[in-house]
């Protein structure tokens, strides 16, 4: 049995402006251990599915349908009593925004400790212990006198940290990382994303990393899911990802990140920006900025496939991609091609686009 | 587990010039309390007057367009009292629009809203205004999309509310669609 399984969950935000819908029957799945990627720009419905896993979308969101199974268990059928009894305990999650997550009147301590009071009914002494234990872990030096520092006395980094500590407290089976280093600088980014890789190691937890940037998912994760405009548009494993991508619009993210040994005079960027997402474009909803777009894109949706076989993608697919290439074929097919540099274990892949779109 | 009021942070001091007093305040607050009108005029109004002073409206820059030309449109909804106002509606969906009685030009049921009352609310004189854009395609099943036919459609507009016709909650436009 796998740890997460997520079946055709669709969440939407009933605004003004009309239906946002934020996630529409997506489908994954996360093994114990596994460390799972969720990539896509900004507004492609990332961090909605995050939240939905805990069941912390607000108002005006719903979750409209779906399963959300953990060991086999509904959440979305859970009391409130026995959702909060899997919060903090069992899934845990990392927010984006540090500084934001802590509360600034309680100290850093108290917090971690509050956690671990609740849920595995430590005394405060005991939990005091075990927090000075977890600060020190994830590398806060002099964890006893930080203890009982409030959170603007942190910086950044630190902050970030006490969230990652925070979240370990219990022990969880999985943590959902929404953008742990989005708000860091590289050097930080690196050390905190080697610590979570390897706390995870060590306690077998396993994470849903989410994420803009290809470059931490490809130093993080096991597999990998697209996400574009709410959908899931390319899962596979993480180095089928890079070498054999199979959307366009993965293709494009790829070609868009800058390489130090690139001989290009421009940066290779995807034209236009995500659709609103109230007012989604007929057919595959990438083909207003997709390259080898066609006619029939425009009034086709393709389903998520598996790329090998051409059938519709189940839960335990391997690799599949949404693109109609897949199903019926596009006439004049995908003409990207991806060359790889250096050697084969450190090789940077570049991305070629075809040249349909001059 | 400590508290920020308990960390002696902040330094009260009577006699010192620019520290915070200890002293309470010995007059009470003399500003106006706010009134929340929009709770005021929900209770005063009844709900089958609410719509008396909403309009809705619909409009299209253009007549005609040609095959494939996307058609855009604006829908107005306005608030003509100087009162705040609510209309309930019988979904969280607060609004739709239709291309020839098609909810968002689809001939196929694309969401099932949640069955619970929504409300749509307008400050004093609100207008609010929504940029909509058609693109000439039927949405004939789930994943299928068909181009619409030359000729004439109606795109409407309409409030979610209970018997929204006979209430003035909807309007409609007629584009011709030309070769």
């Amino acid at each position: 049995m796998a740890l997460l399984e997520v079946k055709d969950l669709t969440v939407r935000f009933y605004t003004q402006e009309g239906v946002v819908t934020a996630v529409d029957d997506l489908s994954y799945r996360i093994e114990k251990g596994e460390k799972f990627g969720v990539v896509g720009e900004s507004g492609a419905g990332k961090s909605v599915t995050a939240l939905s896993v805990l069941r912390l979308i607000d108002s005006p969101g719903r979750i409209e349908s779906g399963e959300i199974l953990f060991k086999g268990q509904d959440l979305l059928e859970m009391s409130e009593s026995e959702i909060r009894s899997i919060r903090g305990n069992e899934i845990s999650m990392i927010f984006q925004d540090a500084q934001t997550a802590l509360n600034p009147v309680y100290t850093v301590g108290g917090q971690i400790a509050e956690a671990i009071e609740h849920h595995l009914d430590y005394s405060s002494k005991e939990a005091k212990a075990r927090t000075i234990q977890l600060l020190d872990r994830v590398g806060i030096p002099e964890a006893e006198e930080r203890f009982s520092d409030y959170p603007h006395e942190f910086s950044g980094g630190m902050q970030q940290r006490a969230i990652i500590a925070m979240a370990l407290s219990c022990d969880p089976d999985l943590i959902v990382a929404d953008e742990p280093t989005t708000a860091l600088d590289v050097t930080i980014e690196a050390q905190i994303l080697d610590e979570l890789r390897e706390l995870a190691d060590e306690f077998d937890t396993a994470i849903q990393l989410i994420t803009h940037d290809l470059g931490v998912i490809a130093e993080v994760c096991d597999r990998v899911m697209v996400m574009y405009a709410g959908k899931p548009v390319e899962k596979a494993p993480v180095e089928e990802l890079y070498y054999d991508p199979k959307h366009p619009y993965t293709v494009g993210l790829m070609s868009s990140i800058p390489r130090v040994n690139d001989k290009r005079d421009r940066l290779q960027t995807i034209p236009g920006v995500m659709p609103d997402l109230v007012e989604l474009p007929s057919g595959c909803s990438f083909h207003p900025r997709c390259p080898f777009a066609e006619e029939k894109c425009t009034r086709t949706e393709p389903p998520l496939t598996d790329v090998d076989s051409g059938e519709e993608a189940t839960l335990g697919t391997e690799h599949s991609a949404a693109c109609l290439e897949y199903t019926e074929g596009l006439s004049q097919g995908l003409t990207y091609s991806v060359e790889t540099t250096g050697p084969a274990d450190g090789a940077a892949a570049q991305y070629v686009d075809g040249d349909r779109d001059e | 587990m400590r508290r920020i009021y308990e960390s002696n942070a902040l330094h009260r001091d009577d006699e010192e010039a620019h520290a915070p007093s200890e002293k309470e305040r010995p007059t009470k607050l003399q500003a106006l309390r706010s009134v929340p009108s929009s709770t005021l005029s929900d209770l005063l109004i009844p709900r089958r007057l609410r719509h008396l002073p909403v309009s809705v409206a619909v409009e299209t820059p253009e007549d005609e367009y040609g095959v494939g030309e996307p058609v855009p449109f604006t829908v107005t909804l306005r608030n003509r009292l100087p009162l705040p106002i609510s209309i309930p509606t019988v979904s969280p969906l607060l609004w739709e629009w239709t291309v020839d009685g098609n909810v968002e030009a689809a001939e196929v049921p694309i969401r099932d809203p949640p069955d619970e009352e929504g409300t749509l609310s307008f400050d004093r004189g609100e207008r609010k205004e929504f940029r909509k854009r058609w693109d000439q395609l039927f949405r004939v099943s789930e994943r299928e999309w068909e181009p619409a036919d030359a000729g004439s459609h109606t795109i409407g507009v309409a409030v979610n509310a209970t018997d929204a016709e006979t209430r003035g909650l909807t309007d409609e436009t007629t584009v011709r669609i030309v070769r």
